[in-house]
């Protein structure tokens, strides 16, 4: 009810009340007792309840009715032509669902806010300087986008922050990670993800606990025993749930912690796309840590910088209040402390950023990617929209005899326009609800394979919410409205006269070519529109061919990989060595298993070695970078990379390799030893390294590129002149194998050399005869025969490496498609609605036509005619578009292109074909046409 | 009497009231106690207003904005709303009265020719 009724009607009671009352005196005053009086004056009031309700009606019961009527009519609208409604609900929900569905991912990685309480008083530590100062360790876990800021600082600074702010921020917490620790005690060793954080970290951003207890203050000192917080997630999915996980020991590495406690599940990382599985005090560093940081204590060095800081800023102070404080701060310690970082020139400052600005994660790649998404649905759901009004509008000729009759019998033509509209919003909602259950299924479906990507996690909070809700609500309307209200103009605009009179065979040329300039139109956009998403779509199916069809330079088919770290399990070099050949062996008797070797990276993983060599008949300074893979035994007979000329590598080969591994080790901690002993500031010069030049295989590129015309076999290859590190004795050929792909699929083959692998973290690699995934089960049960607390981790296939690497090619590929089929098919949707209601407006002069003697052939001249003009002009109109568009797409492209005429005459031939089969049907009833029946059509 | 009979007599009866009541309210704005007496009065008691059917009637007139209701103070110094006729209202009832003897005037040939041709 409008507030004009309401205020209306308010007073309508008293009102009445009062009319009674006056009519009760004046019969008083003819002379009636005063019950008498007031009991005719009520007869002949008559009933006040009624009175009211029919007062108020007069308010109320028009627009509702009108809705009730509206709606009542629509729905017989659509049960009176179920197909086109079925079109139209079909097209909308695929153009709203699809539009929800990323909306909804959007939301997820951009739009939501961190799950802690009042996010947006969290600040963000940041430092600035003008110059690097020298730091022992620095250390970042991808939360700031590095290239603008730096995030990382030191623990010292954090004590002195929070000792010394507690006006200015009401908490102050560092966290640093997540690091890769192996954790045993659980069924079978796995590696998890543990961040550090101080001890507040819980309080300051308030996340409670679901079971235990946060950190102590006394916990973050190095003489606590050793405690963790798990992650919800972690500890429903590790230890299922489990309510008595309080006070049980976990192995982390090579200690033990007790779990004290399970932070609550909205809580999942500050930064977007980021996970941990459990929590552990910063102190815990000196016995949890990656195998890549020094041994350095870094609690107390003012310069390792590798925690994040974050406060909560108190009610009513500014950012630039908190950032001066915190500057002085900063200023006091890396200037004037203990161990000065930087000068008083150097100007450094700390300036604070809100969280929800500064922290990024893997937003950075996932965005962009999104966002380009989006566009391409909102250009789906406008082809949608366009294909839907081209339908209604030919609906609504046929309809144009009951407007005007509508129109002629009183109704106002805003009256004519709402009821269209009605119908159309009616339609666009069954749509969009259809959509919003089609956009569940999209989101699981992206989740699912954008997870894929990321080690099967998607690490964003996916759940339908207000935001999206809204979201859908308003392009549904949006929708309805803009498909609707061309259609509903056209209708209001009736001349009534002329559209009563005459049937719409003989209807004047005016309102039949009025028609045809705008669905023409929109017959035209959507084929141009479909054939410029389909050559993008064809284009990146093209790329994608391409990169399957290329050839690595080894056998991908029934090789499984899995990683192995004894380092973080606390083994030496030397007991590496041992467990890898140890692990070979066992592995190489299973039956099935054809060969195994391993390498310190896997191949087309997306991860490389690289090193700096110098050549003998090199200038003395000179220094080139080739790329090196550590491999094990029989690495290149177990990938099938071809030896092109000399042997590969032999057990003899490793011996020397590591003989001269610990030689160098030696010098290198000799020197140390004497650096030591030295004033400081003297240069100590390295001792020689007496030992044998390590044998490496090479690919057939490093061959041409650096021993062009000679026979590269038993030639040496040096190593540069380095003042921090001893020189090794260099390299020596022993053979030539053939160029196979590293790094990455796209990447062009790089000079290799293939060195044998000595200690660290190493790749196992299995062929197999069958499919390598029926392994896994062997691969564990070997692993922890040789060590129970060593975890297996990144098992997959080669095959699945490949995909992986290709995730980005193979998703743009798979969406484009989709759209490019999806696009196809509204646009033959649109066509077959113009051919049809062509057909139809024509039936009674084709049947004149056939009466006179037209063949067959005639008929369909006459109607296809116009069909295949609009075909052309909207193939010419998309070709132009795309030759200018798929320009900017050359760089996601390989070994096509981006005006490749094959693809772009594939799709246009596609289109015409489909086109052609979509006007078929029309066609057909057109030839079919029985002369008498046409003439009788009236 | 059928249903449909009766609505069309409603039909009509409202018609008409609406007419009977702009006309009223030509004199200056009144209460609805004051615009039924006023019906009453000026037509020698011959048209007995059902007061209750005044107020959808008055109502209904408001939301065409052909008469506006103010709050006033009736003779029993009692609040009460005061409707008076606004310029549109004021121009419907000449129509409606052009009409009204274009239809009586109809009527009544129908009903009186030998009268009509006498007068002629």
């Amino acid at each position: 009810m409008s507030r004009d009724s309401k205020r209306h009607l308010s007073d309508l009671e008293s009102d009445i009340q009062n009319h009674i009352e006056i009519e009760t005196q004046d019969n008083i005053a003819r002379g009636m007792s005063p019950e008498e009086a007031r009991y005719a004056a009520m007869r002949k009031f008559g009933n006040v309840t009624r009175v009211m309700e029919e007062t108020r009606e007069v308010w109320v019961v028009r627009w509702l009715d009108h809705l009730v009527q509206d709606l009542r009519f629509a729905l017989r609208g659509i049960r009176k032509s179920p197909l086109f409604a079925t079109v139209v609900v079909l097209t909308l929900a695929l153009g709203i669902g699809a539009n929800t569905a990323i909306f909804t991912i959007i939301d997820a990685v951009k739009l939501r806010a961190i799950p802690v309480s009042n996010p947006q008083q969290l600040v963000i530590f940041n430092w600035k300087a003008r110059r690097q100062p020298d730091f022992k360790g620095h250390s970042s876990f991808g939360d700031c986008d590095y290239t603008k800021i730096d995030c990382s600082l030191s623990v010292p600074f954090f004590r002195s922050i929070r000792a010394q702010t507690s006006e200015i921020f009401s908490g102050v917490t560092a966290f640093a990670g997540a690091i890769d620790v192996n954790v045993a005690g659980n069924g079978p060793a796995s590696i998890a993800h543990a961040t550090y954080v101080s001890p507040e970290f819980f309080s300051t951003l308030g996340v409670p606990m679901v079971l235990g207890r946060p950190f102590t203050a006394d916990e973050d000192t190095p003489s606590a025993a050793p405690v963790i917080v798990l992650d919800y997630s972690f500890w429903r999915r590790v230890f299922a749930s489990d309510p008595n996980v309080i006070g049980r020991s976990v192995r982390l590495d090579s200690t033990s912690a007790t779990i004290v406690g399970v932070a609550d599940p909205r809580f999942t990382n500050f930064t977007p796309g980021k996970f941990q599985d459990f929590y552990m005090p910063l102190s815990m560093v000196l016995q949890v840590r990656t195998q890549w940081w020094d041994s350095g204590n870094r609690l107390y060095e003012p310069d390792s910088l590798w925690v994040n800081i974050v406060g909560r800023l108190k009610p009513g102070v500014s950012l630039e209040q908190a950032q001066a404080v915190a500057t002085t701060v900063f200023r006091n310690d890396t200037i004037h402390g203990a161990k000065p970082l930087f000068k008083e020139a150097d100007d450094p400052r700390i300036q604070l950023l809100y969280v929800g600005e500064a922290l990024h994660g893997t937003n950075k790649q996932i965005a962009p990617m999104l966002y380009l998404l989006m566009v391409a649905v909102g250009i789906a759901l406008l082809i949608a929209c366009s294909n839907v009004a081209g339908l209604t509008l030919a609906r609504s000729a046929h309809r144009q005899k009951e407007m005007a009759l509508r129109i002629a019998l009183g109704a106002g033509h805003g009256r004519v326009i709402r009821q269209l509209l009605t119908e159309s919003v009616l339609l666009s909602t069954i749509g969009g609800a259809l959509g919003v259950l089609l956009a569940v299924w999209g989101v699981k479906a992206m989740t699912h394979f954008l997870a894929a990507a990321h080690d099967g996690v998607f690490q964003y909070v996916v759940e339908p919410n207000a935001r999206v809700l809204a979201f859908t609500l308003v392009i549904t309307f949006l929708t309805g409205i803009l498909f609707g209200l061309a259609p509903a103009r056209r209708c209001a605009q009736i001349d009534v006269n002329p559209a009563l009179k005459e049937s719409p065979s003989a209807s004047p040329k005016s309102s039949h070519a009025r028609w045809f300039r705008l669905g023409d139109a929109l017959v035209v956009a959507q084929v141009a529109l479909s054939i410029v998403v389909a050559v993008g779509a064809g284009l990146l199916v093209r790329t994608l061919q391409n990169f399957r069809n290329l050839d690595p330079g080894f056998q991908t088919e029934n090789v499984l990989i899995f990683g192995l770290t004894p380092t973080l399990a606390g083994y030496t070099d030397a007991q590496n060595a041992q467990l890898y050949r140890g692990l070979q062996e066992r592995l190489s008797m299973v039956p099935g298993v054809l060969s195994v070797s391993y390498s310190g990276e896997a191949l087309i993983t997306g991860s490389r070695s690289s090193t700096d060599v110098h050549f003998d008949d090199g200038a003395p300074n000179n220094r080139t970078n080739v790329d090196v893979l550590r491999t094990g035994l029989n690495f290149l007979s177990t990938m099938k990379i071809p030896l092109l000329s000399g042997r590969t590598l032999t057990p003899a080969d490793f011996a020397t390799a590591a003989a001269t591994d610990a030689a160098w080790h030696a010098v290198e901690r000799v020197h140390e030893l004497a650096e030591k002993a030295a004033p400081a500031g003297s240069a100590v010069p390295f001792e020689t390294v007496n030992a044998a030049p390590t044998p490496v295989v090479i690919n057939r590129t490093f061959a041409q590129t650096h021993f062009p015309n000679q026979n590269p076999i038993g030639k040496h290859i040096g190593e540069p002149d380095d003042p921090n590190s001893p020189r090794g004795p260099g390299y020596v050929v022993v053979g030539i194998v053939g160029d196979a792909k590293y790094y990455e699929l796209r990447d062009n083959i790089q000079p290799t050399m293939y060195v044998p692998l000595v200690g660290n973290g190493a790749y196992f690699e299995l062929r197999t005869a069958s499919n390598p995934a029926s392994f896994v089960p062997a691969v564990r049960e070997a692993v922890s025969a040789m060590d129970r607390n060593l975890p297996v981790f990144g098992i997959s296939t080669q095959s699945e490496e490949i995909d992986q690497s290709l995730f980005q090619e193979r998703l743009m590929a798979r969406i484009s498609g989709f759209f490019g089929v999806l696009t196809l098919t509204l646009a033959c949707f649109g066509l077959y609605g113009l051919l049809s209601y062509e057909v139809a407006w024509r039936t009674r002069e084709l049947g004149i036509r056939m009466a006179l003697g037209a063949q067959s052939r005639d008929i369909l001249n006459l109607v296809i005619k116009q069909v295949i003009v609009i075909i052309a002009i909207g193939l010419a109109t998309g070709v132009a578009i795309a030759l200018g568009v798929t320009r900017f797409m050359s760089k996601v492209l390989y070994n096509v292109r981006p005006n490749d005429p094959a693809t772009i005459a594939g799709v246009a031939a596609l289109l015409a074909v489909v086109a052609l089969i979509a006007c078929y049907l029309p066609a057909r009833r057109a030839i079919h046409t029985d002369p008498i029946i046409a003439l009788r059509h009236e | 009497m059928s249903t449909k009979d009766e609505l069309q007599r409603i039909e009509m009866l409202q018609g008409t009231l609406d007419l009977l009541i702009l006309r009223t309210l030509l004199l200056g704005p009144a209460h609805g106690h004051a615009i039924a007496k006023a019906i009453e009065f000026r037509s020698d008691e011959v048209l007995q207003v059902e007061q209750g059917s005044l107020y959808p009637a008055l109502h209904r007139l408001i939301k065409r904005k052909w008469i506006s209701a103010a709050d006033g103070t009736s003779e029993n110094n009692r609040r009460a709303k005061f409707y008076s006729l606004t310029p549109k209202g004021r121009a419907q009832l000449d129509l409606e009265t052009r009409k009204w003897d274009k239809f009586a005037g109809a009527i009544a040939r129908i009903l009186r020719p030998a009268k009509q041709e006498n007068e002629s």
